[in-house]
């Protein structure tokens, strides 16, 4: 399926910011697996001073954007268009012993250890709590198949967890979250992180779009998205990715942006205002499925 | 070390080192494993070693007076000197004294050359740990770093890995702990890859040692220790190959840091402006100082600020420390950051067993000093073999940014074994475990006499730009409290020695260059880097200004109505006692029912209301709490103050101090006695001030705070008696508001050498409002602020020629012809001034201080 998206970060600043520095996630990976670029762009009004394309240690692109004149105002855009084909089909009863998987994991050769070994410690955001793991033990019998584990593990948090955008915010820890049994994606994907991680499998964070399909005879809304967030975790010869948020293996839906071992490795816009204050942030997602054309469906 | 190949039972062969922990951290607990150990000045046959002799000799016999006597000087130059160090989290903490014991620990030249070679070694290879690691990452391809020793390691810090640094150097600056084994051998316990610290107080041990042991320091020929300063400070300049006049500055947490006192002294010593966070900030990738006369560009960062608070934009958001946008100024290549962002990574303990196999391989040579047996339990370690042995073993976080403190096996009950066993086994990668260290014993002057103590030795070395190491010859040493413990830390009594390398040159060589560390030692071109002025710094002048005249405004009040209580007979006092407690009250000193009473004195009420007014730090008017805002105000700027400057500030901090203790309550009298000690500490303040500071724009600044205080206290004096109204007063009553002004005014003698007559009116008033040769006048004071005004550095609003304005009207307004004989003029005119004066301070405020940043290179 091929797609337009636009993201647009705007804030409304209560006095002029004479700078601002960001650092921004918002193009897609070159190349993840089963996934096509073919133009990406980004634009910031008032015009950045500094506008650097960067790669990140995980090899994310990351845009470094300074904007050096009084604004009241600013205006972050990325546009893109990118095919996603669906995944080939995955059979968890056929992946190895999770033990397999997690004695393999740190024992992996050095080339590969930024690829595996790094997301399978604890980061900032995802740190180790007893009661993520206690959670997680029951889906981890003895000897049985990872990715069996990862498929429950993601079915039960879909059932355990509510869906609530006014339970948390990004700065609400993971144990907040455990205890309430509610958040948002960001939050089920910490979350299943954490579990992953707590025994040993490899878990990365995953930052990008879902496109949403409208009720039956209404039209799409535009500007409607959001930013999405699920898991993509090592099964032992290669990575699954699982939304939990919607109990789903991500397919041709999911639009890739950046992975990396959390939020805080991959947050689409991190700013840093100097002088001023307060601010109003406004978010706004469009994801545009397009025919064989290139033309709006 | 008895059992090293024990280790072998649960994982791969390896040394390691010993706990964690900063300079003053608790988590320098150590156990304690005395078996034969090595003592610094005596053999084991009790015979004084041959490096010791001319030292003993000249220190002459141990006398327990005559070292008294040394002590109580040492003690002194230190307390004079400000040498103090600040506790986190501790109300009381902040200036701690420094602890110093009288006699150095010594080291012949031959053991220090071995010594520094094995640390130039260690710290060469570091240097190249971390450019492989922040670079190519072979030692993890090839598997001589594990991969869980980089990932799990929160120190490895992402963003800066694949940005190049000039000259190879990561590691600018690098310190380790040793102790010395029973053996005789140094022996390294941990590296300090982050921001060393200890340096400057190994440098202030020398100052203060080298007057209290002048004889001996120069008998036994030691090695000075500021060369190695200036060659620090040249290799910094260096490395900004770009500029021709490099700019260094020392980044420092701020005044609220441990080690504080030691950032002010290193950026003295080495010539560089220190820096917090808000005063630099980064435009088009490059880093610039806010100074008043806009932005100037900095080369060189020396930071003592942990990489965590660095950058908020790259690093921890909350950080308010830090420095937005200075990862992409460093990757940008237009700036140095010493130690590079990201080099605390090999303080980790987890390094540590690593390191021999990493130096063969990158050295092609073997770990020339040796470390202490640890061991970093990686993925699969062995929890039996661990339990077996737990015991007799430190446990200690692998990591160096890790919160857990090192613990010891043997103290643990079962449910601790349990659970300690159970938290490694879920991440073996983030624990070492170690034996417990030997360390040698010196002699410390302990109870009039020499007792022997454990000790620990820090060693500073720098980067050449040749890319070898060079090494500070002494070092900070740290001695247990008690002869039994282990425990090294400052904290907790620990103190400290200055370390002696002696020379192989001759003794007279070297004497006057050890003596030079109090005198000025920069070099010209580094005193005019001096000359930018923080934006920040100046503000905390500003207000160093007019606290230390507000609080002189505070004492000569209370002084004033001391004095009526003392010697209520004298003629007029009971009147001039109720001017002056009305004015008190008017400035919010006192309440206004006391103001209002009017009785004969010796009530309680009063007395302790003017206690009160003296003491409580609480109290907002109070002397004490003005001394101390001025007191904090001026440690933010510590920098930039004389030392003579700051000793009579200290002393004034100590001088309005409450008393404690048993003793009743001063009476008025003592308390008189008080505040005269307290008017001539700060007398000698405003004495050094115009007398110690050059007339650049921090002493304008300085300056501008006062004369504001004053012109504004003046006219609140003045408002507060009804002055413009005194000819509809009774006769009795003028006199005494009279004599009141003239004496807070500090003008009496001028007027009776001027008028030889009772006060009236218009004379007081043309004395204390228009004599612009008179200091203590308000038209003095418009005048200086006028002159300050036209001489500050160019502002980008119009906030200046404002105040400008404000100042010229009001000169004009005084100058109106026969002010003084209109009631209802003087009444308006000073009616407005006290409106608009203050302004003038939130408009150079506005100008200066707070919109700094918004300004463009």
């Amino acid at each position: 399926m091929r797609y337009r998206c636009r993201h647009t970060t705007r804030y409304d600043y209560g006095e002029a910011v004479p700078v601002s520095h960001h650092l921004v996630h918002l193009a897609p990976r070159p190349r993840p697996p089963g996934q096509t670029v073919h133009w990406h762009r980004l634009t910031v009004n008032p015009g950045a001073a500094v506008m650097v394309e960067e790669t990140d240690y995980f090899g994310n692109p990351v845009s470094y954007l300074a904007v050096q004149e009084p604004h009241r105002s600013l205006d972050i855009t990325a546009e893109m268009e990118v095919t996603v084909d669906a995944p080939p089909p995955f059979a968890p009863a056929a992946t190895p012993a999770w033990e397999t998987v997690r004695d393999a994991a740190v024992a992996v050769p050095g080339e590969r250890a930024a690829e595996i070994t790094q997301f399978v410690f604890d980061s900032v955001l995802v740190r180790p709590l007893p009661e993520v793991t206690a959670y997680a033990a029951p889906s981890f019998s003895p000897g049985r198949p990872v990715g069996e584990a990862m498929v429950e593990l993601m079915r039960r948090i879909h059932t355990d967890f509510a869906f609530d955008p006014m339970a948390t915010t990004v700065a609400t820890p993971l144990a907040e979250v455990m205890a309430k049994r509610r958040g948002v994606c960001q939050d089920f994907a910490h979350i299943l992180c954490g579990m992953l991680r707590g025994f040993g499998i490899p878990a990365r964070y995953v930052s990008g779009y879902l496109r949403t399909l409208p009720p039956p005879g209404q039209p799409r809304l535009v500007g409607a998205d959001m930013s999405h967030a699920w898991v993509s975790a090592w099964w032992g010869d290669g990575w699954l990715d699982l939304c939990p948020t919607n109990n789903r293996l991500a397919d041709a839906d999911y639009i890739t942006l950046a992975w990396g071992r959390d939020y805080d490795d991959v947050s689409p816009v991190r700013g840093v205002i100097v002088g001023g204050f307060g601010h109003r942030l406004t978010v706004e997602v469009d994801v545009e499925p397009l025919g064989e054309d290139g033309y709006p469906l | 070390m008895a059992d090293e190949t024990s280790f072998t039972a649960f994982s791969a062969p390896g040394t390691a080192a010993i706990t964690q922990g900063s300079l003053f951290g608790e988590a320098d607990a150590l156990g304690y494993d005395l078996g034969t150990i090595y003592d610094e000045m005596v053999t084991g046959n009790g015979r004084l070693r041959g490096h010791w002799q001319t030292f003993m000799s000249t220190l002459g016999p141990l006398d327990p007076d005559a070292m008294g006597v040394k002590w109580e000087e040492a003690r002194r130059l230190l307390h004079q000197n400000g040498v103090t160090y600040n506790i986190y989290g501790d109300p009381q903490g902040m200036e701690r004294p420094w602890p110093l014991d009288m006699i150095p620990l010594l080291i012949p030249p031959g053991e220090w050359e071995t010594l520094v070679a094995g640390l130039a070694q260690r710290a060469r290879l570091l240097n190249a740990v971390l450019n492989d690691i922040y670079g190519p990452q072979d030692l993890v391809r090839q598997g001589l770093i594990p991969p869980a020793a980089l990932y799990a390691d929160p120190g490895f810090r992402r963003v800066i890995h694949g940005i190049p640094v000039p000259g190879n150097i990561r590691l600018h600056f690098y310190a380790a702990d040793l102790a010395r084994a029973p053996d005789g051998r140094w022996v390294v316990l941990s590296d300090r890859s982050q921001a060393p610290s200890g340096g400057g107080y190994a440098l202030e041990n020398r100052a203060v040692i080298t007057r209290v042991l002048t004889d001996a320091l120069r008998h036994c020929g030691v090695e000075p220790l500021p060369p190695f300063f200036t060659a620090f400070k040249e290799m910094l300049a260096g490395l900004a190959s770009w500029s021709r006049r490099p700019r260094v500055v020392l980044l420092t947490p701020g005044p609220y840091n441990e080690t504080y006192f030691e950032h002010v002294y290193l950026a003295r010593q080495m010539g560089i402006t220190l820096v917090e966070g808000a005063d630099l900030t980064v435009r088009d990738r490059h880093v610039f100082l806010k100074t008043l006369s806009g932005l100037e560009p900095v080369d060189v960062i020396l930071r003592r600020l942990d990489a965590d608070f660095a950058d908020p934009l790259a690093f921890r958001a909350d950080s308010s420390l830090g420095v937005a946008g200075l990862v992409e100024a460093v990757r940008a290549g237009h700036v140095v950051v010493a130690n590079a962002l990201g080099s605390g990574l090999v303080e980790s303990l987890s390094f540590h067993s690593l390191l021999p196999a990493i130096c063969r391989h990158t050295l092609g040579e073997d770990l020339a000093l040796p470390q202490l047996p640890a061991l970093w339990l990686g993925p699969g370690c062995d929890r039996a073999a661990l339990s077996r042995q737990l015991d007799r073993l430190v446990v200690a976080p692998a990591f160096a940014t890790s919160p857990e403190r090192a613990l010891f096996g043997g103290d643990l009950d079962e449910a601790g074994r349990a659970a300690l066993l159970d938290r490694i086994a879920a991440r073996p990668w983030s624990t070492v475990v170690q034996e417990r260290p030997s360390l040698s014993t010196a002699p410390v002057w302990d109870g009039g006499r020499l007792q022997p103590r454990p000790l620990m030795l820090r060693v500073f070395l720098c980067a050449t730009p040749d890319g070898d190491y060079t090494a500070m010859p002494g070092g900070l040493t740290r001695v247990s409290p008690e002869a039994g413990r282990l425990a090294i830390s400052m904290q907790h009594g620990s103190g400290s020695k200055d370390t002696w390398v002696l020379s192989r040159q001759r003794p007279a060589n070297l004497g006057a260059a050890g003596r030079t560390a109090h005198s000025d030692p920069r070099p010209p071109a580094a005193r005019m880097i001096l000359g930018d002025l923080p934006s920040r710094v100046a503000d905390s002048l500003f207000w160093l200004g007019r606290y230390a005249e507000r609080s002189e405004a505070a004492v000569r009040l209370l002084r004033a109505v001391y004095t009526r209580l003392v010697d209520g007979n004298q003629p007029g006092a009971a009147t001039e006692r109720g001017v002056i407690l009305w004015l008190m009250a008017w400035l919010g000193m006192v309440p206004w029912d006391l103001a209002t009473v009017g009785e004969a004195g010796g009530n309680r009420a009063l007395r302790s209301a003017l206690y009160a007014a003296v003491f409580d730090v609480n109290h907002p008017n109070s002397l004490r709490g003005n001394v101390q805002r001025m007191h904090r105000t001026a440690y933010t700027v510590r920098d930039r103050l004389s030392l003579d400057l700051w000793r009579v500030i200290s002393q004034t901090v100590r001088e309005s101090q409450q008393p404690t203790g048993p003793a009743p309550r001063p009476d008025a009298a003592a308390l008189l006695l008080h505040l005269d000690d307290v008017m001539i500490g700060l007398a000698a303040q405003a004495g050094l001030e115009q007398e110690s500071m050059t007339r650049g724009p921090g002493w304008r600044f300085l300056d501008m705070g006062r004369r504001i205080e004053r012109a504004i206290h003046a006219l609140s004096l003045m408002r507060a008696t009804r002055i413009a109204d005194a000819a509809s007063l009774p006769e009795p009553e003028v006199t005494a508001r009279l004599e009141v002004l003239l004496e807070l005014g500090e003008s009496f003698m001028t007027y009776r050498a001027r008028y030889l007559a009772e006060p009236f009116t218009a004379p007081v008033l043309d004395l204390l409002l228009l004599d612009e040769t008179n200091p203590r006048a308000l038209a003095f004071q418009l005048s200086a602020l006028q002159n300050h005004l036209s001489h500050l550095p160019q502002a980008p609003d119009m906030g200046v020629e404002t105040a400008a304005n404000i100042v010229a009207g009001a000169r004009l307004a005084l100058a109106a012809p026969a002010l003084l004989q209109s009631p209802n003029a003087l009444r308006t005119t000073l009616d407005r001034l006290a409106e608009s004066l203050p302004e003038i301070s939130n408009l150079v405020a506005h100008a200066y201080f707070s919109h700094a940043f918004a300004r463009t290179a």
